[in-house]
């Protein structure tokens, strides 16, 4: 948590900016610790200890703009940093576009931190041999080291051996304060408790696949990762044998795990710097349909207990539960204080906070349900590299997945390409699951798409 | 030569008593204290309107016992908190160790700085960026919007050691990254450039604003015209110089000790075994001029040096940290790096690249493919160590049909399988070109890297498309 101590630093900041000559300033200090305990093969194999604090400190002085940051926390040191950066920002040209977000639009309801619920003090009482055994459970190397996988883990095949696992639990805390001159204070603070685990495993022939799965809780009483190793070794093993399928259209499911990837590109080309400069491909787009009907994304910030849920952005403004998408009509860009002046249009969020994409056409669809309903196509398990050409919205992307044929799996497939637009792509939108992972802050079901360009 | 000790605010007796702590929990520990000032300034919409810089100060604490690691960090370097992050990582509780011995490093001194970054005013450096829009501008009508980043660092590393080893060194890194967009009529293109040297403002020339003009705007008509091309295997004439990617990611990740140690990598029982065809050397290399990959000294105290990873097609070396280099039983090659103080060095690549080869020309290696492609300009890449897929994304390149250059091509993907596409290498150009672009390296922790390679024909890799 933020101490008195801390805070008052920060509002010292303040005061040192108006000495040195800026009209307004913003402080923000992040403060993060974490403890991590590594495994491999099922012995601890990394011990670290993480401690930061910063503060980032952005200066309006004489109608000109500048950011800086220091992680050094003397009262002295910091004055002198302040007074150089506002030197510095004297230096830069004007731009009347540069202020504070409008106090009526900040934030007023985080006074503690731990309003949103996802703060749990029972992280400060975790000792570190509690956390030893926390890593050492959840690793399952050793359960498994030196004979081959029974059936169920290796998916089917014969003599798949675990080579390698490496795991990583950690548990953390993040707090941030926001102060500005305008009497702004608002604050922030989250728990995580985090295991992440990668495992290599061979076929009889000498092949290897790897995967990775995660779990996170923001609080310890939700945190399990006792199925996390087992589960990087089913995805691992249900790699075996892959090869390319035939180039060509195929439905394409892409599953839960992985499908926040094709909707980050399109929360990125509604933010207002690219907007406003031209590059994304969804400029001109706000109240427009450019997609299928059947996709709506809302932005939900407000969800107590949930990883992600926050009441305020990078400003300090409110943050609100909005549409961002609304049966494929896109509703808001996300503008921060600066580019409503440059735009001339009216500020929201600088960023989706915490976005769903709702299920469509009906609730309670998962990756199974999407198979069925498309019968045949290729379920993409995996992305390997590839990027989005923000301006065009053209996409190539790497994947390994499964063939399925009457909405049942039949092989495994890798080193395969999908290539297409992300207007294109989302307009052949065929259904939207609510099979969600509530641990990963972007809520995306799995997806199910027609028509989607693949070669191999 | 000032060995930053004031900086830090330590003394030799300090940093042993520092280093016994950590003894106490294994039989290595070292210090590393680093200071990086970044400062940025950015033309947007004409201006150079924002800008600012960032300090970074903090000493990391590791201790080994063996391949585990303790690792903790204080972002003060008094005293007691750097006794408590050593007591932190010491928490990894082996045997404990004891002091050795070593000879003093003599790095050498490969990144100059001629003109200090300090030594010019920002409205100066702000100039130069303004210069650069308008030579642009100047060259192409179409041009929308040109943001341009100027950024430039200065990190102060102070290193000591279980070995009684104090080293230090200075880091300083230039970087100029441009990103253009352009319209005609209705369609939009964009473009980024960009350039990365270790030394100081001496690298704002003239010549360097003029190459980044010329990049920027070079080829734009086929842009604007290229199609995506029909998707499937084909032959591959990757241009030299920024086609490196392919070296970093099919064969270099795959290269580096701590996946081969845990056996996690394709390659890792392929040491001394013919991997590619003769004549290719693959190098890993600290030791270029200003390189942005080059390193005077590791993050580990390790002399920075030139590793050759495969020679004459036969895999010799993998690249070594201090934790891999002692349980393969090999000297360190240089290549424990590391972001920050906030983390333990790791095994990464510098400079990564092919040396020349003997079969000709880019036009000879282009004559010489009836149906394929031609790729010169990248975006990022990725690649699954264990399975040995790695992926590129191209920004431009050309149908090849008939031994030339047809349709232009754009935002695609490649694909393939690291030891595959080592074996199906076919010809090698003599015509190698280190890349300076400011290539970053995202295996687990970011570091700056660069890459290169001569003109290379690949006999087949999965092309995305239509």
């Amino acid at each position: 948590m933020i101490t008195q101590n801390e805070r008052s630093i920060a509002l010292a900041c303040l005061d040192f900016a108006r000495e040195a000559g800026a009209q307004k300033a913003r402080i923000t200090l992040n403060k993060n610790t974490e403890d991590l305990i590594a495994t491999l093969d099922g012995e601890v194999d990394k011990v670290t200890r993480c401690a930061d604090r910063s503060l980032s400190i952005a200066l309006f002085v004489d109608g000109r703009f500048g950011t800086f940051s220091v992680n050094k926390m003397e009262a002295e040191a910091l004055r002198d940093f302040i007074f150089k950066a506002a030197d510095t920002v004297r230096m830069l040209a004007p731009d009347a576009c540069r202020t504070l977000p409008d106090p009526a639009r900040c934030c007023t309801s985080a006074v503690t931190g731990t309003e949103m619920d996802i703060y749990d003090p029972s992280r400060e009482s975790v000792t570190p041999s509690q956390r030893r055994e926390a890593a050492l459970a959840a690793a399952v190397a050793g359960r498994l080291a030196g004979k081959d996988l029974d059936a169920s883990l290796a998916c089917g095949h014969e003599g798949m051996r675990l080579i390698s696992e490496e795991g990583e639990y950690s548990d953390s805390v993040f707090d941030t304060l926001v102060v500005d001159s305008q009497g702004l204070e608002c604050i922030h603070s989250e728990t995580s408790f985090d295991y992440g685990v990668e495992v290599t495993v061979e076929d009889a022939e000498g092949n290897k696949y790897s995967d990775y799965w995660w779990t996170s809780s923001p609080r310890l009483a939700g945190f399990d990762a006792s199925d996390c190793g087992f589960e990087a070794i089913r995805r691992a093993c249900a790699q075996a044998g892959s090869e390319p399928a035939p180039s060509g259209k195929y439905n394409m499911v892409v599953s839960r795990d992985m499908a926040s990837r094709l909707v980050s590109p399109l929360l990125n080309a509604l933010n207002g710097y690219s907007i406003q400069q031209g590059n994304s491909f969804l400029v001109g787009s706000e109240g427009r349909q450019l997609f299928s009907a059947g996709l709506s994304i809302v932005d939900e910030p407000w969800r107590k207990g949930e990883a992600g849920s926050k009441l305020f952005d990078g400003e300090g403004v409110a943050t609100r539960e909005a549409p961002i998408i609304e049966d494929g009509i896109v509703r808001r860009y996300f503008i921060n204080t600066y580019m409503a002046g440059k735009l001339g249009i009216a500020p929201t969020v600088e960023d989706a906070i915490r976005p769903r994409v709702c299920p469509w056409p009906s609730p309670g669809l998962d990756a199974a349900a999407l198979m069925r309903q498309c019968g045949e196509g290729i379920l993409v398990t995996d992305f390997n590299g590839g990027n989005c050409n923000m301006t065009t919205g053209d996409f190539s992307y790497g994947i390994s997945g499964q063939i399925f044929k009457d909405g049942r799996i039949v092989r495994p497939v890798s080193e395969m390409l999908i290539t297409g637009n992300f207007l294109g792509l989302w307009q052949h939108l065929l259904a939207a699951g609510d099979d969600y992972r509530l641990c990963a802050t972007k809520l995306v079901g799995s997806l199910a798409f027609s028509g989607v360009d693949f070669s191999g | 030569m000032n060995n930053n000790m004031d900086l830090f605010g330590v003394d030799c007796a300090g940093l042993r008593s520092i280093v016994a702590e950590g003894l106490k929990g294994g039989r290595w520990c070292d210090l590393y204290f680093e200071q990086t000032v970044y400062n940025d300034l950015l033309l947007r919409d004409g201006t150079v309107a924002s800008g600012g810089f960032h300090l970074d100060y903090g000493c990391g604490v590791r201790v080994l016992d063996g391949e585990k690691t303790g690792y903790a960090y204080s972002e003060s370097t008094d005293m007691p908190a750097l006794l408590d992050a050593a007591r932190a990582a010491a928490a990894i509780a082996g045997k404990g160790g004891s002091f050795g011995s070593s000879a003093p490093l003599c790095p050498p001194e490969i990144n100059r700085v001629e003109y200090a970054w300090d030594s010019t005013s920002k409205k100066e450096l702000a100039a130069w960026l303004e210069r650069l829009e308008a030579a642009i501008r100047a060259r192409e009508p179409r041009t929308v919007k040109v943001i341009a980043l100027l950024s430039w660092s200065q990190s102060d590393i102070l290193m000591y050691n279980s070995l009684d080893s104090l080293t230090s060194d200075s880091r300083p890194l230039g970087n100029v990254t441009v990103t253009v967009i352009f319209r005609d009529g209705t369609r939009t293109e964009q473009r980024n450039v960009s350039r990365s040297y270790r030394c100081g403002r001496e690298m704002l020339s003239g010549e360097l604003l003029e190459a980044l003009a010329d990049e920027a705007v070079a080829g734009l008509d086929d842009s604007f015209a290229a199609r995506r091309p029909k998707g499937g295997r084909m032959p591959v004439v990757m241009a030299a110089g920024a086609s490196g990617i392919l070296l970093h990611e099919a064969m270099g990740h795959a290269f580096e000790a701590d996946f081969n140690r845990k056996g996690q990598s394709i390659f890792s029982d392929k040491m001394g075994q013919r991997i590619c065809k003769r004549g290719i050397n693959i190098v890993d290399d600290a030791t270029i001029p200003g390189n942005r990959g080059s390193l005077r000294i590791d993050d580990e105290g390790v002399l920075g040096q030139k590793t050759y990873m495969v020679e004459d097609g036969v895999l010799t070396s993998y690249l070594h940290d201090r934790i891999s280099a002692e349980w393969y039983g090999v000297a360190p090659t240089g290549n424990g790096r590391r972001e920050s103080f906030r983390y333990n060095p790791i095994p990464r690549m510098r400079a990564t690249y092919m040396e020349s080869g003997t079969d000709g020309t880019l036009q000879d290696l282009i004559g010489s493919v009836r149906k394929g492609i031609f790729v010169d300009k990248f975006a990022n890449g990725e690649v699954k160590i264990g399975e040995g897929d790695f992926t590129f994304y191209v920004n431009r390149g050309y149908l090849i049909e008939n031994g030339r250059l047809t349709m232009p091509v754009k935002d695609i993907n490649i694909i393939g399988n690291g030891p595959q596409a080592l074996a199906d290498i076919e010809a090698v150009a003599g015509d190698l070109k280190i890349d300076d672009g400011t290539w970053t390296c995202g295996k687990e922790q970011s570091a700056a890297v660069s890459c290169g390679i001569p003109s290379v024909l690949i006999k087949n890799l999965t092309v995305g498309g239509e």
